[in-house]
């Protein structure tokens, strides 16, 4: 139920209301005193898209292009996948069986538009398989509602008589747009094929794709090690048969009770080495909860490149020896430690010591130009500048005694000003301020321990610049 | 077998269990023989694994032991990979760069807790193409260490630890055994600019090698100039780094 143009209506029906003669939207009263003993639950329409998505995630062991639709449908590219089941009707009787033995009940179609195939699910007969080319009557005497237009629209087509596809297709075209707008038109287009629907798959459809099924369910970790072996290799294989190597792999366990569990790992290299692969997916397994048991595994290749086999060269016969043997490891770091624990620097065109260094991937070419040796940087670089008691003579020396965490320094050596002002063109011009500028000093102290103090702003009339340390020297 | 030869023999296998059981390796040599001539082989043993630290509270920060070991290893930059494993994002790589270390071409890791740092320090050494690991960690156990040694001996590679607490952190512990072919301390020393010159002059440290397997220990200033290759010998405090600072202002 759900409260809707201020009364409390039916939200959905299931097959026996539907059959007492209840109906969407219709007062929770007038139902209640139809059925008195009529069960009602709360709509939960974040619920529902949260069941829909795990739904279409499990989806995806009949294809790996799936798109919602919500509320309540799902879209499967079977295109290249039937033959996996023997055809198209066995594969959606699969389909639809098992969503029964989960308590589901669904309507399926299958069609050569996507159009189509919601129209002959929704208001067709029940299993509807749409031949090519005969979308035309298979649509003809279906209600128009089947053609997913807006409420208002079918209402108004409804209003001149044009109860069924196929009285609308029958008109002049431009006078379908004259009256209706052009997404009649366009939706018409959609369900007979001459105009392309895109779909927004929720996991793109890769052509780099392999399946395992088992007689029965598997759950222990070996099993779980081997089977990863398995499907590596399979895959491997293909990969190198037309010479490509891919740079992530998405291993999915599709368990007994419908949910699916995935691991991806990343290589720096594209690569297609089985044992390689299952390296890294070795530590990832035991993330994984058997559940009952899993039944299905499915692995994809992403980012698929050529592989070019590469030749150490006279000269340059170190560099790709490195990279071959120093990709391994910068892989099983980054797949352990995360993408961004492991970088090169490069450096960044700021003078604002916080943006002069990028981070580039582990492997990737250098290009940069490297930092300016006339400017003296500290090693170590405090992301939050800390703050110290200084004192310094006005308006512009370098301070001569300063406190840092309690401890008392006092400063022998110093150079500087180093004047750095903001990047004022990343901000709304008024909102650059001179006084935020930062004269940087190099110091060292009585102990040779060298820092990198600055004082923020300038000494004005009533200003009282702070200092802050933001780096040490070694 | 004449007795010089069999004592010749027994010298050899003396030196190759003091050398932890491994052959002798590769070096890296400071180039001067004040420093060199306390090895056993002449220079660092690489296909070991080195430790420095700072004193007091210069181990939260570490930076001039971090300092001072980038400026001694850069020269293995050449022969493969250098790796510096941390678990505080704060090293600055133009400062690396600016003490001659080829900061873009290092691959840094962020670790999460001391075992993956160890760990990683392991996985990278025992890699052919890496010719240093530095890790920053807090302490590293015998049997860590033990593991430490087996990963360099792999392929050769150099492990450096740099002593280092995290912030307000207690410590691990005084550094009792230590599986480490060497074992330095590094300070901060005040730097001399040229005669006539205002400013800072080039970094400085007083560097004590506390700790050396088959070798002697040894103190000596170091300073890291502009444009040098490698670490240039100031003063050697020989054994006079129990006194008073008072080498020191001969130094400076």
């Amino acid at each position: 139920m759900a409260l809707e143009r201020g009364a409390r209506r039916l939200f959905a029906v299931d097959e026996r209301a539907a059959a007492f003669g209840l109906y969407v939207g219709q007062k929770a009263t007038d139902a209640v005193a139809l059925v008195p003993e009529l069960a009602t639950a709360d709509a939960d329409p974040a619920a529902d898209g949260t069941a829909l998505t795990v739904l279409c995630d499990w989806c995806r062991r009949f294809s790996p292009a799936v798109a919602m639709d919500p509320p309540d449908g799902l879209f499967l590219d079977i295109t290249g996948a039937d033959h996996l089941w023997g055809g198209e009707r066995p594969m959606m009787d699969d389909l639809v069986g098992r969503l029964a033995v989960n308590g589901l009940f669904a309507r399926a179609a299958i069609a050569g538009t996507p159009g189509a195939a919601w129209a002959a699910a929704h208001f067709g007969a029940c299993a509807t398989i749409i031949a090519p080319d005969a979308e035309a009557e298979s649509l003809a005497p279906l209600p128009i509602h089947a053609l997913r237009l807006e409420a208002a629209t079918a209402a108004q087509v409804m209003r001149l008589g044009l109860t069924t596809v196929g009285r609308l297709a029958s008109l002049p075209r431009d006078q379908i747009t004259r009256r209706f707008g052009p997404a009649v038109v366009l939706r018409l287009d959609q369900a007979l094929g001459r105009a392309r629907e895109a779909l927004t798959f929720r996991h793109p459809p890769n052509p780099w794709f392999a399946r395992l099924v088992f007689a029965e369910p598997i759950s222990t970790s070996e099993d779980l090690a081997r089977v990863a072996r398995d499907i590596a290799l399979e895959l491997s294989g293909r990969l190198e048969a037309e010479g490509k190597g891919a740079r992530r792999f998405d291993l999915v366990f599709h368990r007994l009770d419908g949910r699916s569990q995935s691991l991806a790992i990343g290589l720096c290299l594209p690569g297609r080495d089985a044992v390689a692969i299952t390296r890294l997916f070795l530590p990832l397994l035991e993330r994984v909860d058997p559940g009952f048991g899993v039944e299905t595994v499915t692995l994809a290749a992403e980012d698929v490149e050529s592989i070019i086999q590469r030749q150490a060269a006279f000269d340059g016969s170190r560099t790709t020896a490195v990279q071959e043997t120093v990709a391994p490891f910068i892989d099983r770091l980054t797949n352990r430690l995360g993408e961004d624990a492991v970088w090169r620097a490069e450096a960044w065109p700021s003078h604002v010591p916080e943006r002069a260094v990028a981070r580039r991937p582990a492997l990737s070419p250098p290009r940069g130009t490297g930092w300016d040796p006339g400017r003296p940087r500290p090693l170590r670089l405090f992301r939050d500048p800390q703050a110290i008691e200084a004192v310094a003579p006005v308006p512009d020396d370098p301070p001569i005694f300063f406190r840092w965490r309690g401890r008392p320094h006092r400063v022998r050596r110093a150079e500087g000003p180093e004047r750095l002002a903001e990047e004022w063109w990343r901000h709304p011009f008024e909102a650059a301020d001179p006084a935020r500028a930062r004269d940087y000093y190099r110091v060292e102290d009585e102990d040779g321990a060298r820092f990198w103090l600055f004082r923020a702003g300038l000494y004005g009339a009533d200003a009282h610049p702070k200092w802050w340390l933001h780096g040490l020297f070694g | 077998m004449s007795r010089e030869a069999r004592l010749e023999i027994m010298r050899r296998k003396i030196a190759a269990i003091e050398a932890g059981g491994a052959p002798a390796r590769a070096v890296l040599a400071f180039g001067d023989p004040r420093i060199d001539g306390v090895f056993p082989a002449g220079g660092l043993p690489l296909g070991r694994w080195h430790e420095a630290a700072g004193e007091g509270l210069e181990i939260e920060t570490a930076v001039a032991a971090a300092a001072f070991v980038a400026a001694l290893i850069a020269p293995l930059a050449a022969r493969g990979e250098i790796v510096w494993v941390m678990r505080r994002d704060d090293l600055y790589a133009p400062g690396l760069s600016g003490l001659g270390f080829p900061a873009e071409s290092l691959i840094q890791v962020m670790a999460r807790d001391e075992a993956e740092a160890q760990g990683v320090l392991e996985d990278a050494l025992g890699c052919a193409g890496v010719a240093a690991a530095v890790g920053e960690v807090d302490e590293i156990g015998l049997t860590a260490g033990r593991r430490l040694q087996l990963a360099c001996e792999r392929h050769g590679g150099a492990g450096f630890i740099i002593r280092r607490r995290p912030f307000g952190g207690r410590s691990g512990g005084g550094a009792a055994g230590s599986a480490a072919a060497t074992r330095w301390k590094v300070a901060s020393a005040p730097s001399q600019p040229a005669p006539g010159e205002p400013g800072l002059g080039p970094p400085r440290w007083r560097v004590t090698l506390e700790r050396c397997r088959g070798g002697r220990p040894g103190a000596w200033i170091m300073e890291k100039s502009d444009g040098a290759d490698r670490l240039r010998l100031v003063a050697d405090l020989g054994d006079r780094q129990l006194e008073t600072p008072q080498p020191l202002r001969l130094a400076g």
